[in-house]
């Protein structure tokens, strides 16, 4: 592509696509740059690979239904997705769940958001051919693998909330199993920081690289760690607390410069707080049930389902006819491993959505993509894009 | 483009729900006054402002900037369809505006554009915001919501050729598009390498499979797009 740069100077610039389909965008992204060198003079970004029509498909079915299409959004973290949505529906019906369900909610989420995290420091570090690091956060990653195989019998696509509730209560030994995982991430995690916080090649290829300020991040809509690296200290943990995180003692973690060196270590840092929230949240988990009594959300159970003629009926129009949220339009979102994770959920009072549109926190960062890059090395492009955590699935519905 | 600094060096404790719900009667209070919005009664949990689209800009950079509002951050901006929702009457599309102010940490609320179908067209705040650029490019491609003002109105999540606005409520669910050739983003990154002083010599020609290959595959042939021309 021939151009007149600013100087008046004649150059040939080469046209590349990054993606859609590479190992360094972990995902289904295109990006589209002219290249000058190794310089990236101009990008344009492309998405709409992984677009599966979410928007449509859950106008289709009831809300029950709607629950295992959620986990298809986020999937690294895909519980995180779950109670996002389950806790919306619930918050509509303004219906509280039992203390157990909370308490089991908040220790799923900081688990998922362990292992969320760890998917992005990893291959961040892979990318800059740090490949060490994956081991030692990947190891501990699958042992929370089975311990969601053995609590919703699935390990990527646990759909393991219901609308008021879980899916069922904890399996015998599940609070050992947490207990012995914790100080596995823990170690992989301390392992990963001695390689990589004082890295002189770490740093010197993540400081300074693709940085966005404060104002600049808030403009193109940032949350969660990518806004808070730029300094901004907001997460709706704090901010706007569910399921009881007040109570819980931890601390958001802020950057300064909002590059690439801090996303990532925003994330490392947060990995120690959510093993805290995990711990104390562990400390908490007392016997109970994990479902809401209110007929209007909850099964009532098989053995009453099959002994009691009223019973029976919810049992059919729960499952038939789904859970009837009220008429109205509501959002409501939670704080997802990547930022403000959102549902807005218009209802006409039956048992089937009129509409759910999903607020996904990649859409923001990667719409931001293109001017981060621009001015930047190809190479820089690729440490930037990881430090986002780009997840298609959310991005693209 | 400009855009008004935001001061966040102090941020502020986490609002109350007294303090929530007074915000939002202070809010509406001046949206009502000032650019003659009502109150949405389908939102019956926090607070929905149906605004005029003529006064929707005025609106925005109002929440956006006045002190007591500080509404810095524009969650999503998308439409809802309302055809056959049961005793609806009006106009067709409603776009909802959802804006979150990082100042005053949980401080929500929501803007809504009442939007006729026959005139689909609302004023672009791309300037205001600059994620809005993408969130209404997605709107226009799902609802067909045409975005006044805003420079570059293309699909996002959709194929480029692809027809028709799936989320509407009378897109049917089970069609299928064929649909055969990349979108090659030539005019995009021109227009991107222009913004940053650049001076395009030569166009390049878009690289995209030729009608013939795919006839030989038995499907029907699509338009092909001429982005060499349309650029000139």
């Amino acid at each position: 592509m021939k151009v007149r740069n600013q100087e008046g100077e004649k150059i040939d610039l080469l046209t590349v696509n990054i993606g859609p389909s590479h190992p360094a965008t972990h995902g289904a992204l295109r990006a589209f740059v002219a290249l000058d060198g190794e310089m990236i003079r101009a990008a344009a970004t492309e998405i709409g690979y992984l677009h599966r029509g979410f928007e449509k498909m859950v106008e289709q079915g009831t809300y029950q239904q709607v629950l295992p299409y959620t986990d298809r959004l986020n999937y690294c973290s895909a519980i995180l997705n779950n109670i996002g949505f389950s806790h919306t529906v619930e918050r509509m019906f303004e219906v509280e769940i039992p203390e157990r369900a909370t308490v089991l909610r908040v220790l799923l989420s900081e688990l998922s958001r362990l292992i969320d995290h760890q998917v992005c420091i990893a291959a961040a570090a892979v990318d800059l051919g740090a490949l060490t690091n994956y081991w030692y956060l990947f190891n501990p990653r699958e042992d929370v693998y089975a311990i969601w195989e053995k609590l919703s019998g699935a390990r990527l696509t646990n759909a393991f909330t219901r609308i008021g509730g879980l899916y069922r209560d904890t399996y015998e030994g599940f609070e050992d199993d947490v207990r012995a995982v914790l100080p596995k991430i823990e170690k992989g995690l301390d392992d990963a920081f001695r390689l990589l916080e004082h890295n002189r090649i770490f740093i010197d290829r993540t400081r300074g690289c693709c940085p966005i300020s404060a104002e600049q991040a808030v403009g193109w809509g940032w949350t969660g760690p990518c806004l808070r690296a730029t300094g901004v200290d907001r997460d709706l943990r704090k901010d706007d607390p569910y399921l009881g995180y007040e109570t819980y003692d931890f601390q958001t973690v802020v950057g300064s410069t909002g590059d690439t060196y801090d996303r990532l270590l925003v994330r490392m840092y947060e990995m120690r707080e959510s093993l805290s929230i995990c711990r104390q949240a562990l400390s908490r988990l007392e016997p109970g049930p994990v479902n809401t009594p209110d007929a209007r959300l909850s099964l009532p159970g098989h053995d009453k389902t099959y002994h009691d003629m009223e019973a029976l009926i919810n049992q059919f129009k729960l499952v038939y006819e789904g859970v009837r949220a009220p008429a109205g339009e509501f959002y409501g979102s939670i704080e997802a491993a990547n930022g403000e994770l959102g549902f807005l959920v218009v209802s006409d009072g039956t048992g089937r959505p009129w509409k759910i549109k999903v607020r996904p926190p990649c859409f923001t960062q990667f719409a931001a993509y293109a001017d981060l890059v621009e001015g930047s090395l190809v190479a820089d492009a690729i440490a930037c894009l990881s430090s986002l955590n780009i997840i298609a699935g959310e991005l693209d519905r | 483009m400009t855009f008004q600094p935001v001061d966040l060096d102090k941020v502020l404790t986490p609002a109350s729900a007294e303090g929530r719900k007074e915000f939002e009667t202070r809010a509406f209070e001046s949206l009502r006054s000032r650019f003659e919005a009502a109150l949405d009664p389908r939102d019956r949990w926090g607070l929905t402002a149906v605004v005029p689209a003529r006064h929707l800009r005025g609106a925005v950079r109002f929440l956006r900037d006045d002190p007591s509002c500080l509404m810095d951050l524009m969650l999503d901006i998308t439409a809802i369809d309302y055809l056959g929702y049961p005793g609806h009457d009006g106009a067709r599309f409603g776009v909802v505006y959802n804006l979150r102010s990082q100042r005053f940490g949980s401080n929500r609320l929501r803007l809504k554009v009442w939007v006729e179908e026959e005139d689909p067209v609302v004023p672009s705040v791309h300037d205001l915001y600059r994620i809005a650029d993408w969130q209404e490019r997605e709107t226009w491609d799902q609802y067909g919501i045409v975005f006044e003002g805003h420079p570059d109105l293309r699909r996002l999540l959709n194929h480029v050729e692809f027809v028709g606005h799936p989320l509407r409520k009378d897109y049917p669910v089970r069609k299928r598009q064929w649909l055969s050739t990349n979108d090659p983003m030539i005019l995009p990154l021109e227009a991107r390498l222009e913004a940053r002083g650049f001076q395009v010599l030569e166009h390049v020609a878009a690289n995209s499979p030729s009608v013939e290959e795919t006839d030989l595959l038995g499907k029907p042939a699509v338009e092909k797009v001429n982005y060499v021309e349309k650029a000139t």
